[in-house]
């Protein structure tokens, strides 16, 4: 995939990412249950890369946070990092985990992806954003009680998608040798 | 659904403002706006902010547009601010919930300063067209190119963001008020039945966004342009 396809994939799942909440701020305090921001992102890394997954983790909330007020500013650095580290984490699993299953690779990828934003976000709030003021019970309550829904939903769809999109012929096969 | 990132054609002092200089400036802005706290310190933004809305020459109605859009949600975060904020010196209490000033004042805080970023991005994208903006990007980020980082590629994945999100919220829209007249409403329904809905609308909203991201592409590559980092000729220019 070319560089400039890279850079323009990671553009447009930037803008779902101001898109989605848009749709799902309908339903009432969806944006912490249903995580409509998260799914782009780890779209982005697991069909363009590390770098490309990285550059929607950051332009998603930053331009959102601009463009219509949320995320609000005081969750704008920590939701950044996290989502920057889904990008980031999403992509270099996709590009190193070959297990010969495309939907294996994908899973792993995700569920690593959505551990290791999970576990820097804690770390940073603990650390940088509210430290004292952040507990290890208030972590799991956000990270995995009020996100549940959102953790099912990204099981849910960001796999079918992106092996839609592969059957599309919109991203290259992870096994071309099993297409052809 | 809110509409955000239409350019309104007029002719003024905004529209004709360097780019570089409006990103800055909505920057400095909503810094003032986080840093403001009290009512007054508000209420002085706020009409900074009007005052801006006047002369861009925008209109009262496409600058609020967006902030309409959040009505509800708006109102959402004041209530349960009032109710939920504290428990002290409670107006009237109901169970666990108590109306108080300081849950009051808090929410209209979020709700005003929410309103004030809300606006002061639609005003920059209604004076600002895509390719501005990518200028805009380019010419703040130009220091940054002295220490390796890709300017070129910053400023095309900012610019391509922006100019994507009026045709992906149509394209979302339409969906979703084609899986409603399928379905009913998606929230009508319970979690299981939820999830399957988004799954539905997920993967049709992706692969259209996807589709346009391919051609886009496919179009700047035949037209030559190309990101190569090493010498500042070739960056993102289009080759003749």
């Amino acid at each position: 995939m070319s560089q400039v396809k890279r850079i323009v994939i990671a553009a447009v799942c930037a803008a779902l990412c101001i898109v989605l909440p848009m749709a799902f701020h309908s339903i009432p305090n969806a944006g912490a249950t249903w995580l409509p921001m998260h799914i782009p992102v780890m779209i982005s890394g697991l069909v363009a890369g590390p770098v490309a997954g990285a550059v929607t983790g950051i332009l998603g909330p930053v331009l959102s946070g601009v463009l219509t007020g949320m995320p609000p500013a005081p969750m704008l650095p920590p939701m950044t990092c996290e989502l920057l580290t889904y990008g980031l984490v999403s992509g270099l699993l996709a590009r190193y985990v070959r297990t010969g299953r495309v939907t294996a690779d994908l899973y792993i990828s995700l569920v690593g992806a959505m551990v290791a934003g999970r576990v820097v976000n804690g770390v940073l709030r603990a650390l940088i954003f509210s430290p004292g003021a952040y507990s290890l019970e208030a972590w799991v309550a956000a990270s995995f009680a009020t996100s549940l829904v959102g953790i099912v939903l990204q099981l849910a769809v960001v796999v079918p998608i992106v092996v839609s999109l592969e059957r599309a012929g919109l991203v290259p096969p992870r096994y071309p040798e099993k297409s052809a | 659904m809110r509409a955000i990132g239409g350019y309104v054609w007029a002719d003024s002092p905004l529209h004709r403002a360097r780019p570089a200089a409006k990103l800055a400036g909505l920057l400095a802005l909503v810094a003032l706006v986080v840093l403001a706290t009290t009512p007054l310190e508000l209420a002085l933004v706020a009409a900074l902010v009007a005052a801006l809305v006047g002369v861009s020459r925008v209109g009262w109605r496409a600058a609020g547009r967006a902030a309409w859009g959040l009505r509800w949600f708006l109102l959402a975060v004041l209530v349960m601010n009032a109710l939920l904020f504290s428990a002290e010196d409670a107006l009237w209490d109901l169970g666990p919930l108590h109306l108080t000033w300081a849950g009051l004042s808090q929410g209209a805080r979020v709700v005003a300063r929410t309103l004030l970023v809300v606006v002061l991005g639609t005003l920059l994208t209604a004076t600002t067209r895509p390719q501005e903006l990518v200028d805009g990007v380019r010419s703040a980020l130009r220091p940054l190119a002295r220490l390796g980082l890709p300017v070129e590629a910053a400023a095309l994945a900012v610019g391509v963001t922006v100019q994507f999100v009026p045709t992906l919220l149509r394209e979302s829209r339409q969906l979703m008020r084609a899986q409603t007249i399928r379905c009913g409403s998606v929230a009508s329904h319970g979690i299981m039945q939820r999830v399957v809905s988004y799954v539905r609308l997920l993967v049709p909203i992706f692969v259209s966004a996807l589709r346009r991201a391919d051609e886009l592409s496919v179009a700047m590559e035949a037209r030559g342009y190309r990101i190569s980092p090493g010498r500042p000729a070739d960056r993102g220019e289009e080759r003749e």
